[in-house]
């Protein structure tokens, strides 16, 4: 069964008398551990993708098939659970709550799970999360005293730490410079390959699309090409990534 | 719980996070609550301020005293209707035609218009015989008046346990008495002795103590020989200025100890020789009674907890006492009941009471301590609305302030509740922890409040001399506005984030 099944999805925005057409018609599947990175120009439509795959947003017509379950046309509240439950974002800016300690960052999510947790549950959980990612000496920092790298691989950690299947990462190293880029890119494909998760990475970077294992390109509210590819794994020598902390810093 | 509890961690960790704009939201709250609590404590202060002066003019006193001796000035004046009534009771005119057959020879000792006296057959034994009485011949208090034997102790413990409002009693006994110094027996007083019970200096306000204190409970139950003397014996027997506590005198060739002398707290009253307060010395009622071997009262001294109540409870007192003496309607009372109401109105009011009093009032002459309580309290109920008018509008000011505050914070924090709804947060998440926000620094901003109050208030009473008293209600009020505050400010805003789409709040910049 796949992760995601996009079923000619369109998405039609009213602005006025004109309609504007961001996806006109997308089909796609995206199975289990698989590292999909979406290309495209600005104004392809891979924004409004990414909006609609992170239920951010609902499709104008067509299906979106989420694990199985048509998540279409859910109300509000109920993709605001499945967004705090399957779905882990990585944003371009980060978006940490500024003031406010790594590990209170990442104990975001847990404040909106269902049932609600406990709080030793939620600091045991996101303090777990930021050890995997090697920052539990950072957990009480707050953003301003951490590095790009160390702030994204927080916002990653914020991600995981609801445990999803899925991880929606929006320009994630748009940010960062390109050797921090290279170790963020690591850092995913490295998860990847030991927890199995699904990630589907936007960019519009082409070396940064290399690393994933399957590349598609959007043009026009439209996929114009899909294809596999071997990931790069060049870059530095990150073996024993994220143990190392001296290599991410 | 922990649905709530997580709530609030998230509500908090927000507020830890924006604070500057949490303490400046508060301070609206918090000079709002201060104004409240401390016009309401001004207000209060004001209304105890009155009560006081009123309670120590006496307002609030009622003196039963043994015996009926009252004066009628025309013959058919009274009726049977008057029976009871407070400072009027009278008998009936055929029972004193029968027992008094001498009218009018009181005109051969006083050579004034002829006097009607009319009395309970019971007062004095020389009234059935065909001479003048002893009040005819002497005057009421030479004659004795108050020492017929009808009032007991039971009297004045069953108007201590069953009259609700009453708020002291104290029975007394009261003679002439000549006090000598044990150690020095060429010193002596001759003075009112007044026997009584502990509770006389709570109803005594002026009093005050410059050695030593009033006897206790205690010392009464247990007959004790203790004495306290006035101001005016204890300078004439011991000197100016010396501490006589300790020392022994002699009263009835028993030796009693001083314990305390008693003075005048008011500049007012200072005592002068002859006065019925400090020309005087107080033992226990019990010690009196046993020494004498009497069981009688002179008189009960009853205060009332609101000078309002005064009238009422002489009433009450009236027809208690007529029921357990077994008085018949058509008998008069054999005792009589006085509130010091109008005896003190002429000398024991303030000139700014009877100022305030005098703007309120059309007729000085009719007008009673009771009327002017009323009165007053009134007019400070007025004053109590007009300042927590004021206090209300500063509230409402500090709210609104709140509420601008928190639409200010709404915008900024698009990003935030953008990114929240994208981690899973729903609509009413966001509305809750801006409501939680809000009532949390409403709540802690009207805390705030209150301590500042408690101080403001205290240094006016320093600083201005004011009267002031914060009550424990006004301080739950405040609060509780406060937080109701927080919610209604809050209810829009906290509307207007959860009403975001995540994705523009996302891109907000």
């Amino acid at each position: 069964m796949s992760v995601i099944s996009l079923q000619d999805v369109k998405k039609i925005y009213e602005l006025g008398d004109n309609s504007v057409h961001a996806l006109s018609g997308v089909s796609l599947d995206i199975e289990a551990g698989e590292f999909v990175t979406i290309t495209g120009a600005s104004g392809s439509g891979k924004s409004t993708m990414m909006h609609i795959l992170g239920c951010l947003d609902r499709p104008t017509a067509g299906r979106y098939l989420l694990n199985g379950k048509d998540v279409s046309n859910l109300p509000k509240e109920e993709l605001a659970a499945i967004r705090n439950k399957q779905i882990g974002f990585v944003f371009q800016g980060f978006n940490l709550l500024p003031r406010t300690t790594a590990a209170e960052n990442v104990e975001v999510p847990l404040l909106y799970s269902r049932p609600p947790m406990t709080t030793s549950e939620r600091k045991s959980r996101a303090l777990e999360a930021l050890e995997a990612l090697g920052l539990s000496d950072r957990a009480e920092h707050h953003p301003s005293q951490l590095s790009g790298g160390q702030q994204q691989r927080v916002a990653i950690a914020r991600a995981l730490v609801n445990r999803p299947s899925l991880i929606l990462a929006d320009e994630p190293t748009g940010n960062l410079d390109s050797k921090t880029s290279i170790e963020v890119m690591r850092l995913l494909q490295d998860l990847r390959e030991r927890s199995g998760i699904t990630i589907i990475l936007i960019t519009h970077e082409a070396e940064i699309a290399a690393y994933g294992t399957r590349i598609i390109s959007v043009k026009d509210g439209l996929i114009v090409s899909d294809t596999p590819n071997t990931p790069v794994t060049s870059g530095l020598n990150l073996e024993g990534v994220p143990a190392t902390e001296s290599a991410l810093a | 719980m922990n649905g709530f509890a997580h709530l609030f961690a998230i509500a908090f960790q927000a507020l830890k996070r924006n604070r500057v704009q949490t303490t400046l939201a508060m301070l609206g709250v918090t000079v709002g609550v201060c104004a409240l609590v401390t016009s309401m404590a001004l207000a209060k202060g004001a209304q105890e301020s009155i009560r006081e002066q009123l309670l120590a003019a006496g307002a609030n006193m009622i003196v039963v005293t043994a015996g009926n001796y009252q004066i009628q000035r025309a013959e058919g004046v009274s009726s049977p209707a008057d029976h009871g009534s407070i400072e009027s009771s009278t008998v009936n005119p055929s029972i004193a035609e029968n027992s008094h057959r001498v009218l009018g020879r009181a005109s051969l000792i006083d050579g004034a218009a002829p006097r009607f006296m009319k009395a309970h057959f019971e007062d004095d034994p020389m009234a059935i015989h065909d001479h003048p009485t002893a009040s005819d011949r002497l005057g009421d208090s030479m004659a004795g008046l108050g020492s017929a034997a009808t009032l007991t102790l039971e009297d004045a413990e069953t108007i201590r346990s069953t009259i609700s409002g009453v708020q002291f009693v104290a029975s007394g006994v009261h003679e002439n008495a000549r006090i000598t110094v044990v150690s020095d027996e060429t010193k002596q007083w001759f003075t009112r002795l007044h026997g009584t019970e502990s509770e006389l200096p709570v109803i005594r306000r002026g009093w005050t103590f410059p050695y030593g204190e009033f006897f206790s409970r205690r010392q009464v139950l247990n007959k004790e020989q203790v004495m306290v003397l006035g101001r005016v014996v204890a300078d004439r027997l011991f000197g100016q200025g010396i501490n006589p506590l300790g020392q022994e005198v002699l009263l009835w060739n028993q030796s009693f100890e001083v314990v305390g002398v008693v003075g005048s707290r008011s500049w007012a009253s200072q005592p002068v020789a002859g006065d019925d307060q400090f020309d005087a010395v107080y033992v226990p009622v019990s010690t009196v009674h046993s020494l004498l071997n009497l069981s009688k009262l002179n008189t009960i001294t009853v205060t009332t907890k609101s000078a309002g109540e005064t009238t009422n409870i002489a009433q009450v007192i009236v027809n208690l006492l007529r029921q357990r003496h077994g008085i018949s309607d058509q008998m008069p009372d054999d005792f009589i009941v006085k509130s010091q109401a109008q005896e003190l109105l002429g000398d024991g009011l303030s000139p700014d009471l009877a100022r305030i009093v005098a703007g309120n009032l059309a007729t000085m002459d009719t007008l009673t301590l009771e009327q002017l309580s009323k009165s007053l309290q009134r007019a400070n109920h007025t004053m109590l609305i007009l300042l927590a008018g004021v206090a209300g509008v500063s509230l409402l000011v500090g709210g609104i302030g709140v509420m601008n505050l928190l639409l200010l914070s709404v915008t900024e924090r698009t990003r935030e509740v953008g990114l929240r709804m994208a981690l899973g947060a729903r609509s009413s998440d966001i509305a809750s922890q801006f409501i939680i926000e809000a009532v949390f620094l409403s709540f802690l901003g009207g805390l705030l409040g209150t301590v500042i109050a408690v101080f403001v208030t205290m240094s006016l009473e320093g600083v201005f001399q004011w009267s002031t008293e914060i009550s424990f209600a006004s301080i739950v009020i405040a609060i509780i506005v406060a937080a109701l505050l927080g919610v209604a400010a809050s209810v829009y805003p906290a509307r207007r984030a959860a009403e975001l789409e995540p994705i523009s709040a996302l891109q907000h910049e």
